[in-house]
Formats: structure tokens, C-alpha cells, sequence
């Protein structure tokens, strides 16, 4: 089981295309940066069976021809089948790796709850066997809504299954290394648990957004983008877009980009009724996926009128990818989270109109400060490319393999 | 962002400042890559006065780490600031690079690593 470092024969348990089972596409993604690293000599992907009339192509589907480490596949787990830990580290066995990478979720061994965790115990057992293992883990049991999941229904069946995870998230914790790709995570699990090889990993992106055309957008339009009336309300908006019309900014126009949240329907109805005297003010209703970029590239400013929030925002990191400024509520910490995130904006008081309208104008007036805050969100929502991401897993293996050597 | 050369041409220092991070990236890779082509074997990014790091500059230096090492040399930091330093030590970096509490130290680093290369 030793290497040099230069030479990593990597067994990757995971699913993968042609496979359906969850995970598949970013295993893809993540097995295709990892072959072309120097230090990787080989990837052995230990995947599910497929049904019958389906196959694996033989090298992965990624081709010889460009001088990357080889990819074989080695079929050797069934979804919700009982025995798979066992099955898998008789192939590990088998392959004899250098280093053992899971790529798994709490379900991706099963939907039952014996057979999903039976599945889970896979690391320890290997790792137990003497082999270097980190599991790369996409979600925890902490944050597992079971009763939305439907794992469980009624409180009792919750809190057993909540000490079942307990008890696999330990097991989980015997591999060299777990790696979590949300820092929240990391928190958990070394509070709870008192875990010291939990390590914060980015996801990674497959692709990146086109660099857009900075200079293309009205300047005088105002977009927000969303389903409005639970947290996302649109009043202050209108009365601050009124008051930047009749006070320098005759053209401001604002879009309101998109429909009602199911939990408040005719919300947009009514607040067109109330404010129906007001220019400058158009409700598009729903926006088609092919509309987006128009509705997006058009804007010199999109804003966001929260009032309250439950973590980062989808619609931002859009916003980001089309290298729009926004305007931003400072709302407890979502303007700490979204600059750890990278993205920046202007902010203003989610309860003052005026302290809206000044934001606004301030994104408005000034085309060099608007650009330069779209360049910078668009950076943010390139995020960081997975093979950048490989690049500290191969990092963190040579670590342990160096371990070893001492 | 400020840089001088240290120890004859074969170390450098880097000295990013704020916040580094995607937006900032641009100019330290333009740096490292002008390193590495006038043949520099070690590099100290000081990172005393940096009390922000995202994961663009994180994967920036581990690049520059991995070049660094492939080239016989290495790509140490030092002054990390708790912000900084808590970063490091979620994603375990800490154990991959070498980190020195000050330039100094680091420099002390280069030259024992300067020596030793050009004696082999």
C-alpha cells in the first residue's frame, strides 16, 4: 500500500454515469480533474451494478488518447442491498489502492434505513483493513429534515433514526479524513463529536459563466428578481423608485421579475392595485428560463427587498453570473455571508425607503463603481473550478501517504 | 498589494493586503508566474496584513505550492491573522504548507532551503 508521491493509484466508491443515483454527475466531474493531475497514476471507481440493459463505458467514457492517469470501473454495489460495505472492501482488497475515496450521502447505499446505513459502515471497514480513507460527505444527518425527507413520521421514529446517524456519523468519523464542502458542517461535526480530521473542502464548479458585457444594461433599470410576499416584499421598493424618479432620476424604471410565492397568492396583484398611479413600475409575471439573461443583462442594478433571510440567495449568485451590482438589505448576518461568499453590494436599511433610494442611487450614478461591483460578483459566481478543488484532495492524500512513511 | 525579492534571486516575498480573495487573485498569480520564469525556488507569502481569505486565493497558493514543489522549492507563508489562520486550519491547509509566525522566520526558512539546494 505505499507510493511515492508522485504515483497515487486511487479506488474512488461512488456512483457515476450512466448511473442515476445521486452524486453521479459530480463524481463525473471530479474523477475527470483528478485524472489529469501529475501525482495520480490510476482511478479504480468502485460503482453500483447497473440494471441489465445498461453499462459502464470501459474507461469512463473519458478516452486514453490525452496522456491522463487511466480510469477503470469496477461494478461492485447494489443500491438498498444489504451486504454492500462487505462487497466493497472485498474489491478494495482486490485493487489494492494506495488511498480509498467515498464520494457518498447519508443515502446513497439505499433508501431503506438499514441497508443506507449498513452501506455507510464501508469506510471504517476499510480503513480497518489498513487502507488510507477520506470520505468526501455531502450532507449530514444534522441538518437532515427527516420528517420533509420522509424518513420518518412521527417524533419517536425521528429520534431513532437520529441515533442510528449519531452512531454512523461516529463510524463515518473513523476515515483518515472527512471532507464537507459547507463550513457549517465542519462546526457541527467537530462540536458534536469532538472530530479532528473533518476538513472544509469548496464543492467546486463544472462550469463557468461567460464573462459578461459589463457596459449593456439600461442604466436608469431597477430589476428585482424572485417569488414575492412572504420575505421578499416590494413596497419600499416602489416608494423608494418613486422618489428617485422625482428627485434626479426621472427615467428610473423598475421590473418586478417574477410571480407570487405559493404561500401568498395575489400579492403582487395587490401591491399593482395600491401603487397603480406610479410610473416607472412593470410586473413581468413568470420569466421563462430563455428569458433570464435578457431580463438580467438589461438591469444596471438588481436589488434585493428582504426582510429577513434564511442564508445566501440563489437569485445573488444569478445576479453574479450575469456581473450585476446589486443593493442589499443589512439584515443580521446575510452581509457577512455574502462577502465571505465574495460577492459585494451596495446595502441599505431594510426599514428605511430613503436609506433604499440613496442605495440605489449611489449604484445608479456612478458606471465605475456599478461596473466594478458587477466584475467582482461575477467573480464570486465563477466560484472555484473542481479541478482546483482536486488539487487539495491530491494535497491532503499525499499528506497521509506521507504519514505512513514516517 | 506589495512584493520585493529577498535572499539573491532565489526567494521572494509576496505581501498581499485586505481582503484576498477572487477579486485579488489576478495579480498574485501575474506575480507567481513571473517567479517561476526567472527561476525563483521560494516563495514567503506574508500574509500579515491580510484579514480576509476566500477560497480563489486559497487555491491561487495552492498552485503556486504545487509549482513551487515541482521545481525543487517551496511556497511557505507567515503572519497568519486569526481570520486568516481559522481559514487555514478548517480546511487543513495548515498541514500542507509551511507556516513561519514572521517574515523573518521565513526568511531564515529560504535561505537554509537556498543553501541546501545549491549545495546538491
Amino acid at each position: 500500500m505505499k507510493a511515492s508521491s508522485s504515483t497515487l493509484r486511487i479506488a474512488v466508491v461512488t456512483t457515476f454515469p450512466p448511473g442515476s443515483g445521486s452524486l453521479n454527475e459530480y463524481a463525473y466531474h471530479l474523477v475527470n480533474a483528478l485524472r489529469t493531475k501529475a501525482e495520480v497514476s490510476e482511478l479504480i471507481l468502485l460503482t453500483d451494478e447497473l440494471p441489465d440493459d445498461q453499462a459502464y463505458p470501459e474507461d469512463g467514457g473519458f478516452g486514453l488518447a490525452d496522456g491522463a492517469a487511466p480510469v477503470s470501473i469496477m461494478p461492485c454495489w447494489r443500491f438498498d442491498a444489504p451486504a454492500n460495505a462487505f462487497r466493497i472492501l472485498r474489491a478494495v482488497q482486490r485493487v489494492k489502492p494506495d488511498l480509498v475515496l467515498f464520494n457518498i450521502q447519508f443515502a446513497t447505499f439505499g433508501r431503506g434505513k438499514a441497508p443506507a446505513s449498513l452501506g455507510l459502515t464501508a469506510p471504517a471497514l476499510v480503513k480497518t483493513a489498513g487502507y488510507k480513507t477520506i470520505v468526501l460527505l455531502h450532507n449530514i444527518m444534522e441538518t437532515v429534515d427527516l420528517h420533509s425527507a420522509g424518513f420518518a413520521s412521527n417524533a419517536l421514529m425521528a429520534r431513532t433514526i437520529q441515533a442510528v446517524g449519531n452512531g454512523v456519523t461516529r463510524l463515518l468519523l473513523q476515515a483518515d479524513l472527512v471532507a464537507l464542502t459547507i463550513p457549517k458542517y465542519v462546526e457541527i461535526l467537530r462540536e458534536k463529536y469532538a472530530a479532528e480530521n473533518v476538513i472544509l473542502a469548496p464543492h467546486g464548479t463544472f462550469e463557468t459563466p461567460p464573462e459578461p458585457d459589463y457596459g449593456c444594461e439600461r442604466a436608469t433599470r431597477i430589476l428585482t428578481f424572485g417569488k414575492f410576499g412572504t420575505y421578499k416584499k416590494i413596497e419600499r421598493l416602489v416608494e423608494a423608485t418613486q422618489a428617485l424618479r422625482s428627485n434626479g432620476h426621472p427615467n428610473a424604471e423598475l421590473v418586478v421579475a417574477g410571480t407570487d410565492n405559493p404561500n401568498t397568492p395575489g400579492y403582487l396583484a395587490g401591491v399593482a392595485e395600491r401603487y397603480r398611479e406610479a410610473g416607472g413600475v412593470r410586473f413581468t409575471g413568470y420569466v421563462s428560463e430563455e428569458d433570464v439573461p435578457v431580463v438580467f443583462r438589461e438591469a444596471a442594478v438588481v436589488v434585493f427587498p428582504y426582510t429577513s433571510t434564511t442564508g445566501s440567495s440563489g437569485v445573488l449568485h444569478q445576479a453574479g453570473s450575469y456581473g450585476k451590482a446589486v443593493v442589499l438589505p443589512r439584515l443580521g448576518d446575510f452581509a457577512e455571508l455574502v462577502e465571505e461568499e465574495g460577492y459585494t453590494g451596495a446595502y441599505f436599511e431594510p426599514d428605511s425607503v430613503e436609506s433604499l433610494k440613496l442605495a440605489i442611487a449611489r449604484v445608479l450614478d456612478d458606471s465605475e463603481y456599478r461596473r466594478e461591483m458587477g466584475r467582482r460578483n461575477y467573480l464570486a459566481a465563477c466560484g472555484l473550478p473542481i479541478s482546483e478543488v482536486a488539487d487539495w484532495y491530491v494535497l491532503h492524500m499525499q499528506a497521509l501517504m506521507q504519514q505512513e512513511e514516517i | 498589494m506589495s512584493y520585493h525579492t529577498l535572499i539573491d534571486s532565489q526567494a521572494s516575498v509576496y505581501s498581499p493586503a485586505g481582503r484576498f480573495d477572487a477579486h485579488g487573485i489576478g495579480a498574485a498569480q501575474e506575480w507567481l508566474q513571473a517567479q517561476y520564469q526567472a527561476g525563483v525556488q521560494f516563495i514567503i507569502v506574508d500574509l500579515q496584513e491580510v484579514h480576509f481569505i476566500d477560497s480563489a486565493a486559497l487555491a491561487t497558493l495552492v498552485s503556486g505550492l504545487k509549482s513551487c514543489r515541482s521545481a525543487g522549492g517551496d511556497l511557505v507563508l507567515c503572519s497568519l491573522q486569526q481570520p486568516v489562520a481559522i481559514i487555514f486550519e478548517l480546511t487543513k491547509l495548515d498541514r500542507v504548507f509551511e507556516i513561519y509566525p514572521d517574515v523573518t522566520d521565513a526568511a531564515n526558512a529560504a535561505s537554509r532551503h537556498v543553501s541546501a539546494w545549491a549545495q546538491s
